[in-house]
């Protein structure tokens, strides 16, 4: 016997600690434990014994891993959290007596913590921070969408929508994005960068309210983490592809409603001349420098190249296809050798072998109808390498205008209507381009390839969207129809439909093939089955339907008895399974009927949509 | 009011002040005294009325009249010798012109200061004091004068009088008792006057002005203080800097010189710079679980979903039904046929906060999820037709009256007797199902055993309180007389010294008959029936278990020696069945939840068993000794290897209903159990006599032929000695025959 052990001296009730227990060695209040918990990802542990971890207690708790809030005990978010509470005393009663100066003074030197430590901490690799970003990208894109009011200062919303705008800058000139889902809940947009995908979703451009249910301070702590991480991954993502990193704004272009075309990629090159160094330089200049510092300078610098104003990135999209994939903000301009060389550094930085799904819309220049929301396919438009241009209702900094000679799509959402004023060369203009609706260019991404247009047309019943990201393995694929058993069994039934009045047409002979055929169904051995053949001839049933019926009968007779003598012995043994994996087993088998049963419904609604569709055809 | 007279520029002595406050107090306790005598007050009349003018005409005159110290001192003396004179009335103010300031002031009589100036103890010839005046009633007086001498009663009226006296005297009702004089006394003008201000809710004190404006005394324009109030010198720190001061200063100084305080710090700290982070080595710390990525959206999240993922009007229904929290899906399929008509979503932000929550607030498990085919989870075993023969089809039936509880099969396994409720024994042919004996019985039958002796053939048969030994008919004439002479000897044995409360009967040989038992043991009194009979193996020893009765209803007769006893004195629990070991002199007893298994020859207990069932129905030891099944009525089946563990080696659960009895073949590797829910499960069992190698235990066969009556299914199974073959009675009153 081993040596006697006191209770709750070791194991579960050692490395557990509730969260009343937490908070009060942690010295701090609910909500800054909420908070620090956010900041920190630490969460809840589910003990394997709650007894055992909570003294013998059963009540519901929440257990933390002790060694966590033991972490947290030392955790200069804490300290930073309990100066902020002296702080705020310190001001209140500043504030109270009606001393002004000290209390600006105070707000001054307001305590502030930091949070890139946390980030270090909790995403030691730049990989394990591109795969958890997907979280903090649906957030920022939400909140760039929320109008602000007292719990969202301005300040926050415009920081948000330039993290979303810096993204999809990133995306498309990486060209990294994959997939695109339109769903009733927004777009659903999948990217891979750096052989992570990463999924996000934005809300269709209405304006959101927060519903009263939602407790705004746990959103806004997310929000805090999750603008830091952005921040520190698009540096990286940034500087790693030769950009400089935050990408300088043009006021102007953003008051215009330009959306991401205000911002402007800049190659790194361009300010440093080696690499190493670049990096050091990059993180010195965007301490120190404003991003407007920046476009000045390097204003100076490409004042040698005549007529370029500030953007390194633009090329001439005619010269050649493989510019157009390079090519970022398309504007017609002359092409000269300056930026011919800097787009074969770009190249070189970029170093990205890209398959020819990346440059699927580089061929073709679409136009936006002012009814589609232009931040979409812009994005999508722009990220597989089109050119895209929009009317001045959606916002400025269109590339081209409408009568451009270049545009090949229209993407357009509105019903078809005549119009009787005409010119000639409008409708000229409208018969040498294609119109398509907006899920065209979405099907055409996710199929990876460019699918005809004729479908899609203005004004035609769209064939359904899909998920590109697939379902479960064995779901119902509604792209491939009915699978074989119900097929065949839908067709049996049609048989079935057909046969009698056959039979009343045919009476006698029938009866004879009947025989026959059951003869056939019935043969077992070879010497049967050809006896049986013979009978069928002679009854005048001919080869095919002979085959099949014979193929059909011993399907079904090796179906029934053998499965029948399995199914039994399994029973049987199933008696012989411990307890453990008698629960394991049903719940396995349950959840595979299930799956079956949701396809057979699935399954059931098209055949009934299908009978229903041919009986129209039919009526009609 | 004197207050009034100051006049303002004037430094004022505060004695002054106070002397002048004195006056108003004075009066307003003449005024409060109301023992002024009546021939005064008669008199005062005209001076009592100026009072109140003269005290508004100081008050309207409060600021151009001046006072000063000298005459003041003669207003004292005026005013005491003018209240020496007409007693209790204000005294009266001259008015004469000052010879100092050539203003005209008022100057009171002086008061004297001796004993007599104090008004209030001036008349009242009563002298008795404040007592109770109650304590005159009687008396001629009311009191004393001051010369000791009685104050007479005066004399009253009668009401008539009294009325006449109201009626003529104008002041009548101005008058009020006085309770020390006797009489009544016409009020005062100041009286009169207090009476007057109370009903109409002023100050009683017509001196008081509730509204004087402010006196401003030392303060107000004109009367800042200019001397100081202390002639000390002014301290030397009101004049030289201060050194603590200059050091702090110095500090602050040496601070910013040394760059440790930046005078005007540019706000930018709330403003996070972005630096290479991931730049540097990571710790070596495991990276925190990343947290599950959210579902991917399938085909029915589609704004344009094919039609089939559109749910029907049910479903809806179903789905709105729901708690939110239940729904397998937080919303529903729609199609819109366009991009643009597809509105904004709802629960956006509720989902993403839902999100938030289950990141931070949702306690995370790593599981490994399992991918494998649910069927390799089921056991392999042999198949049944590999282990052939066993029972799988009925080829008899016998059917009884009443439920056929007991079946037993005798030893040659030829010959089936089979009992039920109604009382009647069938003995019948195992091959071809022909009754050949039937007997009747008084009462239910209990159990039913055959002998297991070769040379002798008989079989016992319980009923209540008995056990009755029969011998079957058309036996070989060797066979019946040794079964007679065993059963009935001509010499019976020596009856035991202890005597037995079991009783052994044999009916004389005369009315010896193939109907009759030939050989009765009667059971004692109130013990209940016999639920089961266990031979031994050698067929000398029968132990029987009754329902009711002492000991546990545990008997044990032998039958060479005609004797019975009880082999437990007390035992715990009800006794369900008793076994014989079939190879060693063990004993197993099975109660309500426990195996124990005795050494009858050391007599001692060996080992209980605890199958965790909670009520022992059925119990069978393999022909080997070494196993035993225990089966329960909340449907387990318990198989104990007795040389592993107390505990079971297999727990199955098969039945769905109580499990009614279980046998082991006595050659084959086989057992059978029967339940309530009309089934026989058929089981293969190997045991191995490599200790290291576990039996092997393969469900059979499933056989379904007996009705469940009443809640009861197969009662009892039992196994012909050398045919796999199986002998089932069930409730519905039929006996099965199960054949390979």
């Amino acid at each position: 016997m081993g040596r006697l052990r006191a209770k709750g001296k070791a194991g579960a009730a050692k490395a557990y600690v509730t969260r009343t227990s937490a908070i009060k060695k942690l010295q701090c209040s609910l909500a800054d434990f909420r908070r620090l918990c956010i900041l920190k990802g630490i969460f809840p542990r589910e003990p394997r014994s709650r007894k055992r971890a909570n003294k013998g207690s059963s009540a519901p708790t929440s257990f933390y891993y002790a060694k966590d809030i033991a972490y947290l005990a030392h955790e200069p978010v804490l300290k930073k959290l309990r100066e902020h509470k002296a702080f705020a005393k310190k001001l209140s009663r500043a504030l109270g007596r009606g001393e002004w100066s000290d209390a600006k003074s105070l707000e001054d030197n307001k305590p502030v913590y930091r949070l890139d430590h946390i980030i270090k901490e909790r995403y030691p690799t730049f990989i394990d921070a591109v795969r958890d970003i997907d979280d903090a990208l649906c957030m920022v894109f939400l909140f760039a969408s929320l109008p602000s009011n007292a719990r969202l200062p301005p300040s926050l919303i415009e920081n948000c929508s330039r993290l979303a705008a810096e993204w999809q800058l990133y995306v498309m000139h990486t060209r990294a994005l994959r997939k695109t889902f339109l769903s009733i809940k927004g777009i659903y947009y999948q990217a891979e960068v750096m052989d992570q995908t990463v999924t996000w979703l934005v809300p269709y451009q209405f304006t959101q309210s927060i519903p009263a249910d939602v407790d705004v301070r746990v959103m806004l702590t997310f929000l805090e983490l999750y603008q830091t991480l952005l921040g520190f991954v698009y540096f990286k993502l940034y500087t790693d592809s030769g950009l400089v990193y935050p990408p300088p704004l043009d006021v102007k272009k953003d008051e215009g409603g330009a959306g991401v075309g205000a911002f402007s990629l800049q190659s790194t090159s361009q300010s440093a001349p080696s690499a190493p160094p670049k990096v050091r330089a990059v993180q010195i200049e965007g301490r120190t420098i404003s991003g407007k510092d920046v476009r000045q300078a390097i204003k100076s610098m490409a004042g040698v190249d005549s007529e370029v104003d500030g953007d390194v990135d633009m090329q001439n999209p005619d010269s050649n296809p493989m510019e157009v994939d390079e090519e970022f903000v398309p504007q017609p301009s002359t092409s000269d050798p300056h930026s011919a060389a800097s787009l074969t550094t770009l190249k070189a930085l970029a170093a990205l072998p890209q398959s020819l799904t990346t440059s699927l819309f580089s061929p073709y220049s679409f136009y936006l109808s002012r009814e589609t929301p232009r931040p979409i396919f812009e994005f999508i438009v722009r990220s597989f390498g089109g050119r895209i241009g929009w009317p001045a209702s959606s916002g400025s900094g269109s590339p081209f205008e409408e009568s451009d000679e270049s545009i090949t799509h229209v993407i357009i959402d509105r019903p078809v209507v005549e119009r009787a004023d005409e010119s000639s060369e409008e409708r000229e203009r409208r018969l040498r381009r294609k119109y398509v609706q907006p899920q065209w260019v979405v099907d055409c991404i996710n199929a990876g390839k460019i699918l005809l247009e004729e479908p899609y047309t203005q004004g035609k019943t769209l064939p359904p969207h899909l998920s590109p990201f697939g379902e479960y393995e064995g779901a119902y694929d509604p792209a491939l129809g009915l699978t074989g058993q119900t097929a065949q069994e839908s067709e049996s039934e049609d048989e079935d439909v057909v046969i009698p009045e056959a039979d009343e047409e045919e009476g006698e002979g029938q009866l004879a093939e009947k025989t026959a055929l059951r003869a056939a169904a019935d043969a077992n051995d070879a010497a049967s089955l050809r006896a049986a053949e013979l009978a069928a001839e002679v009854a005048g049933v001919d080869y095919g339907t002979f085959e099949k019926e014979v193929r059909k009968s011993r399907k079904k007779s090796k179906a029934a008895p053998e499965d029948g003598a399995e199914e039994g012995e399994q029973d049987m043994n199933k008696m012989m399974m411990s307890n453990k994996q008698k629960k394991l087993y049903e719940k396995m088998k349950y959840s595979q009927k299930k799956k079956a049963s949701e396809r057979e419904t699935l399954e059931e609604k098209k055949q009934l949509l299908q009978k229903q569709k041919r009986r129209e055809a039919k009526a009609g | 009011m004197a207050a009034k007279r100051k006049q303002p520029s004037r430094d004022e002595d505060p004695r002054t002040e106070a002397t002048t406050f004195r006056a108003p107090v004075e009066t307003l306790e003449m005024l409060s005294d109301d023992e002024g005598p009546e021939e005064d007050a008669a008199s005062d009349d005209g001076q009592v009325d100026e009072f109140p003018e003269i005290d508004a005409a100081s008050d309207s005159e409060a600021e151009d009249e001046v006072d000063e110290e000298g005459s003041d001192e003669e207003d004292f003396e005026e005013e005491d010798s003018d209240d020496s004179l007409d007693r209790d009335i204000f005294p009266k103010p001259k008015t004469i012109i000052s010879d100092i300031t050539g203003q005209p002031k008022r100057v009171y009589p002086e008061i004297e200061p001796d004993y007599d100036s104090d008004s209030s103890t001036e008349d009242a010839p009563n002298r008795v004091g404040d007592v109770p005046m109650h304590w005159y009633d009687d008396l001629p007086h009311v009191g004393y004068d001051m010369d000791g001498k009685k104050v007479l009663r005066p004399a009253r009226g009668d009401e008539l009088d009294k009325f006449l006296q109201t009626v003529e005297d104008p002041s009548a009702w101005t008058s009020a008792f006085d309770k020390t004089a006797q009489m009544d006394r016409p009020l005062s003008a100041e009286e009169l006057d207090i009476i007057r201000r109370l009903y109409a809710n002023e100050v009683p004190d017509a001196g008081y002005d509730p509204y004087e404006p402010m006196t401003e005394f030392f303060t107000g324009k004109g009367k800042e203080e200019v001397m100081p109030l202390s002639a000390a010198p002014e301290p030397k720190r009101r004049w030289v800097p201060s050194k603590w001061e200059k050091q702090k200063v110095m500090k602050i100084v040496r601070a910013i010189r040394q760059g440790r305080i930046i005078p005007s710090k540019p706000k930018t700290a709330s403003k996070l710079e972005f630096y290479a982070i991931w730049s540097e080595p990571s710790t070596s710390h495991a990276p925190p679980l990343p947290a599950p990525k959210p579902r991917l959206p399938t085909n029915s999240e589609s704004y344009n979903p094919p039609e089939e993922y559109l749910p029907t009007e049910a479903e809806r229904a179903e789905w709105e039904a729901l708690d939110p929290e239940d729904r397998e899906h937080d919303y529903l399929p729609k199609k819109h046929s366009a991009l643009r008509l597809v509105p904004a979503y709802d629960r956006f932000i509720k989902e993403r906060f839902n999100r938030q929550l289950d990141l931070y607030l949702a306690p995370r498990i790593q599981r490994v999820k399992l991918n494998i085919d649910p069927s390799t989870l089921i056991p392999k075993l042999p198949s049944p037709q590999s282990l052939k023969p066993f029972p799988n089809y009925k080829s008899l039936k016998f059917t009884h009256s009443g439920r056929a509880r007991c079946i037993s099969i005798s030893p040659d396994g030829a010959w089936v007797i089979s009992g039920d409720e109604n009382g009647i024994v069938s003995l019948w042919e195992v091959n071809v199902g022909r009754e050949v004996k039937r007997w009747k019985f008084e009462g239910k039958i209990g159990a039913l055993e055959w002998c297991p002796r070769t040379d002798v053939s008989y079989f016992v048969v319980g009923i209540e309180e008995a056990l009755h030994f029969v011998i079957p008919p058309n036996l070989s004439s060797t066979v019946l007389l040794l079964t007679q002479s065993v059963l009935a000897p001509t010499t019976l044995p020596p009856a035991p010294e202890t005597p037995s409360p079991v009783k052994w009967v044999t009916p004389p040989t005369s009315s010896w008959s193939p109907d009759t038992a030939i050989l009765t043991v009667q059971l004692p009194q109130s013990s209940g029936l016999p639920k089961q009979i266990a031979w031994h193996r050698r067929g000398d020893y029968m132990a029987t278990v009754s329902s009711g009765g002492t000991q546990g209803g545990v008997w044990m007769h032998q039958i060479t020696r005609r004797h019975s006893q009880a082999p437990f004195k007390k035992i715990r629990g009800a006794v369900q069945l008793v076994l014989f070991h079939p190879l060693k002199p063990h004993f197993f007893v099975a109660t309500q939840q426990y195996v124990r298994i005795y050494n009858l020859s050391e007599q001692k207990l060996l080992k209980t068993l605890t199958p965790g069932i909670k009520w022992i129905s059925s119990m069978d030891v393999h022909p080997s000794g070494d196993h035993l099944i225990v089966g329960g009525y909340d449907r387990k089946l318990c198989w104990f290897d007795l040389e592993l563990s107390d505990k079971p080696y297999k727990i199955l659960r098969y039945h769905t209903r109580a499990i009614r009895s279980l046998a082991f073949h006595p050659t084959y590797p086989l057992f059978a159990s029967s339940s309530d829910d009309g089934a026989i499960q058929v089981f293969h069992s190997r045991v191995y006599n490599d200790l290291m190698t576990d039996p092997l235990i393969v469900p059979l066969k499933i056989l379904r032929g007996h009705t469940v009556k009443e809640g009861l299914g197969v009662l009892q199974v039992k196994w012909c000695a050398r045919q796999p073959w199986l002998v089932s009675g069930g409730a519905d009153g039929t006996v099965g025959l199960w054949c390979s």
